[in-house]
């Protein structure tokens, strides 16, 4: 039997009012009460009483390992992770960005979690299927059993019935729509670089201004590097104010990466980021 | 007076203000409503709250051209692009967004140099002011009361439009509105009975709640400067902020810009472009110091700006409470729910 | 749009280029106009600046260090940026030989308050490469015309190496000179050296001027200027007659693309001159 939003909300304030008293960590990465229910927001708290402040419900779909990267190394932290944010602090890992040691994972099991916008749900759809952390040092509820299993990809059968024709299109009618406000990049855990390429100015890869070529650089150049690094959470579509629907990409070369590569991002600490590697028996598809 | 006509013939009003120039109004897209120029009548849509990007874009478009060059020759060639404007018609403007264009006037061409692509476009541009719905609640965002706008409030239009069920009234209220109603032949005349709704409906806004009970004033600047070196408060308010540009660039009312020289192959652009206070290279020198590296810090200048500074240096909050912002912030931040608590501070 | 449209630069020629340091980043650059309309509407004073304009490369606004006395051109001195922000105008600049056309917009911002300076004393404090606008005050003053408008100069100018001092002919000139006091100082000396080393705050506190009827006028790098203000104040200068330029990351250069603010003022329009009881009444946010 899964647990409710409300007791994971109670627990969750517990286990951090907890961790901040003891100092066994000094900031914990949960979420707060935003302007009304259905708009929580990322909180941090860093007082014992700052507990009493989180929340949890179905509409807190922030991935809060986007935050941890702000902090100097070393800082302890306690960060509240849902199935996918759990897959980003495991990246993270991967890429030697955080460190396991300074982690407390509060694991979340969860499903029905909404997208704030439009109320639809968002498990499967624009993220990636999961309900369980993969990764926790206390899981706040019952691990979530019996549901429907949907692979992440499913979503993609419409794309992946267009040519490369029709794919191309798509992308430029899309992309035709950025104002590039870079939200996408802001709210992405994986989206550290600093700079971002598409900010340097000698050599400048792309144009400021929010024309097609400019566009379709920033954002396919992006694609390309979150390739393997990507743990679908979807939170650069669901901050995306014009509606591009990213994931759909990212979900694609997901599943590109696991198809060739045996591996999906941010699953297991060990594994190492799948096009860092170099391994013998690595598929030779990618050339093609 | 008061003139009217009918929800259904919205496309042959359209069709008129199209014939006589250029026609930018609602349409609907996949993301919610936008201003559009206008190339089918049929598109012209009032069925919507607010859009989803503010109208300044016709004023200020995200990308505006200065000058055309070739690389690698002489600045004698280069050509600066020339703006040859049609009589504009910006139809169907919230009363909050049309406030704002009267707070960017100040900037742009009220004091100092004037800004000619402002001031060009604005000259060229008969705005329709259309009062929100009073009969529907204001949306979860909004906080135009508190800045003391009404919902159905006329100033800053040339032509102001309030529905009445299937009808459409309008009336015009500066003089160049006034003479545009005349010509449009197809409009009749209102009804005495329409003319005291029309009036009364305006009345009505100005007590049209949205959030926040209190109005906002001048204090909010002093407050604001007292506490800009408490960064607790400031770290605290914007622990959650992503600094991404969603926040600026849906405004109504942020106006900075950064000028580009945009090249492709041998053909150049210098172009201003939309910026974000909420950028890291805004405020980067090329001495490579930056005065404001932290999220706390964008985001303080941000708030600061609107409710603080722009009011030292212009006398006006530079907020019109259309609650875009807050509507489009990808974790939620409530930019005058912040201000409330600095109030408090 | 061309005429009156503050935002297209006018042409004008480089006509002379100065290497002014041994390490060959920072050239002074003699810029004639083009177009003879654009000198006559091009008046400033000492201490505005200009954007200098290359197109297909951006603008870098740079001090106008020209003395407006000095009729037919506008200098300016430009280091070649870029260690850590690739500074594309002024690499651009550096590799231009004379003859070569550039786009000018300005003069931009306010000057040193000249009307207030008239009558007193001055005292003149640079750093390093931030002379520029100092050069251009300092030679304003001397002019045969204006010289009797203005009390003692005392002139205390500082940098790194003897090699990185800017305008050494002119220096050279002025320490000759009675009615200007030149004071000249290096970090660190090498062996032809035999001038005075030290610190500029620190040389300030030994010259020590007395605040009688003074006004400080000083510009510099962020670490100069930081220590130096103090020394001011606690001589006893008035805040209001301490002086300084500040520097932000400017564009438009006119008070509209909204980045180069301190506090509600925009350093572009309403600075970059500022008295150090104006810089109090901002936030330190520079």
């Amino acid at each position: 039997m899964a647990s409710s939003f409300k007791q994971i909300e109670d627990k969750l304030k517990t286990e951090a009012k907890k961790l901040l008293k003891t100092g066994q960590v000094s900031v914990v990465l949960a979420y707060g009460k935003g302007y009304d229910d259905n708009h929580p927001m990322p909180y941090i708290a860093k007082l014992p009483s700052d507990a009493d402040n989180i929340v949890f419900n179905e509409y807190c779909t922030h991935n809060l390992a986007r935050y941890l990267v702000r902090y100097p190394k070393g800082t302890k932290i306690a960060v509240a992770v849902k199935a996918a944010d759990s897959r980003a602090v495991i990246q993270l890992i991967q890429e030697e960005k955080v460190k396991r040691e300074d982690l407390i994972l509060l694991g979340l099991p969860a499903y029905g979690m909404k997208n704030s916008k439009t109320g639809e749900i968002i498990d499967s759809q624009t993220t990636c299927g999961l309900y369980n952390p993969v990764l926790y040092d206390t899981l706040l509820g019952e691990e979530v059993h019996g549901q429907p299993v949907v692979s992440p990809y499913d979503v993609l059968a419409q794309y992946e019935a267009m040519d490369k024709d029709a794919r191309f299109e798509f992308w430029k009618k899309e992309f035709d729509k950025c104002i590039r406000c870079y939200a996408c990049r802001k709210a992405c855990p994986m989206c550290y670089c600093d700079p971002c390429f598409i900010d340097q100015n000698n050599p400048r890869w792309g144009e400021k201004s929010p024309q097609s070529h400019g566009n379709l650089m920033y954002h396919l150049t992006r694609f390309h590097h979150l390739a393997g690094r990507c743990i679908d959470c979807g939170e650069c579509s669901r901050a995306c104010p014009v509606d591009i629907p990213l994931y759909l990409f990212h979900k694609k070369v997901a599943k590109e990466c696991e198809e060739m590569f045996g591996q999906a991002s941010g699953m297991r600490i060990d594994d190492k980021p799948v096009l860092v590697n170099f391994r013998v028996d690595d598929s030779d598809k990618i050339l093609e | 007076m008061l003139k009217k006509t009918t929800i259904d013939k919205l496309p042959d009003l359209a069709a008129h203000l199209m014939e006589q120039g250029t026609l930018l109004a609602p349409v609907q897209e996949a993301a919610g409503f936008n201003f559009q120029v206008i190339a089918d009548a049929k598109q012209v849509d009032l069925n919507f709250h607010n859009t989803v990007l503010s109208p300044k874009a016709a004023f200020f478009p995200q990308m505006e051209d200065f000058v055309r060059y070739q690389t690698g020759k002489s600045i004698l060639e280069a050509v600066p692009v020339e703006l040859n404007l049609k009589p504009t018609f910006l139809f169907g403007v919230r009363p909050c967004d049309v406030k704002s264009f009267t707070i960017m006037d100040i900037h742009f061409s009220g004091t100092g140099l004037v800004d000619p692509y402002w001031q060009k476009r604005r000259q060229a541009a008969t705005i329709f002011g259309y009062a929100f719905d009073l009969d529907q609640p204001a949306q979860a965002e909004e906080f135009y009361k508190t800045l003391g706008i009404g919902a159905a409030d006329p100033d800053g239009s040339d032509v102001f439009m309030i529905r009445k069920g299937g009808d459409l009234l309008l009336k015009g209220v500066t003089l160049k509105g006034e003479k545009l109603l005349t010509q449009l032949s197809l409009l009749t005349a209102a009804s005495a009975d329409e003319e005291k709704y029309f009036e009364d409906y305006i009345i009505r806004g100005r007590d049209f709640k949205t959030r926040f009970t209190f109005l906002a004033d001048k204090n909010i600047a002093k407050k604001l400067e007292d506490i800009f070196h408490d960064s607790d408060f400031w770290m605290k308010v914007s622990g959650a902020c992503l600094s991404c540009g969603v926040c600026t660039f849906v405004c109504p009312n942020c106006y900075c810009f950064d000028i580009c020289d945009e090249t492709l192959f041998s053909q150049g652009i210098r172009r201003r472009v939309w910026d974000a206070c909420m950028f890291t290279d805004f405020t980067l020198e090329a001495s490579g110091h930056n005065p404001r590296t932290q999220v706390f810090q964008k985001l303080r200048q941000k708030i600061k700006h609107k409710y603080s500074y722009h009011v030292r240096k212009y006398g006006v909050i530079s907020c019109v409470g259309c609650g875009r912002c807050t509507k489009h912030c990808p974790v939620n931040i409530d930019i005058f729910s912040i201000v409330e608590e600095a109030m408090k501070a | 749009m061309s005429s009156n449209n503050p935002y297209i630069p006018m042409p004008v020629e480089i006509s002379n280029i100065t290497n002014e340091v041994d390490t060959n980043d920072i050239k002074t650059f003699r810029l004639t106009f083009l177009n003879k309309e654009d000198e006559k509407k091009f008046k400033y004073l000492p201490g505005q600046f200009a954007e200098l304009s290359i197109y297909g490369k951006g603008e870098a606004p740079i001090g106008i260090a020209s003395s407006p006395t000095e009729k037919g051109y506008v200098e300016f001195t430009v280091q070649r940026a870029g260690t850590i922000v690739p500074g594309l105008v002024t690499a651009a600049l550096h590799n231009m030989e004379t003859g070569g056309k550039i786009g000018l917009r300005g003069p931009l911002g306010h000057p040193w308050p000249i009307e207030f300076l008239e009558k007193k004393n001055i005292v003149i404090v640079g750093g390093g490469f931030a002379f520029t606008t100092l050069r251009s005050l300092i030679n304003y003053m001397l002019h045969p015309d204006n010289r009797s408008r203005f009390g003692r100069i005392t002139v205390i100018y500082g940098a790194r190496t003897p090699g990185l001092l800017l305008y050494k002919d002119e220096l050279a000139a002025w320490g000759k000179r009675e009615d200007i006091k030149t004071i000249i100082t290096v970090d660190k000396g090498d062996e032809t050296w035999t001038g005075r080393e030290g610190f500029v705050p620190a040389v300030c506190k030994e010259v020590a001027p007395s605040p009688y009827n003074k006004v400080a006028v000083i510009c510099g790098p962020p670490i100069m200027i930081k220590f130096t203000l103090p020394v001011f104040f606690d001589l006893g200068f008035y805040k209001e007659n301490i002086l300084t330029s500040l520097e932000m990351r400017m564009k438009c250069g006119i008070g509209k693309c909204g980045r180069c603010n301190v506090g509600y003022k925009y350093v572009c329009s309403d600075g970059p001159v500022f008295s150090l009881a104006e810089l109090e009444e901002l936030p330190r946010d520079f």
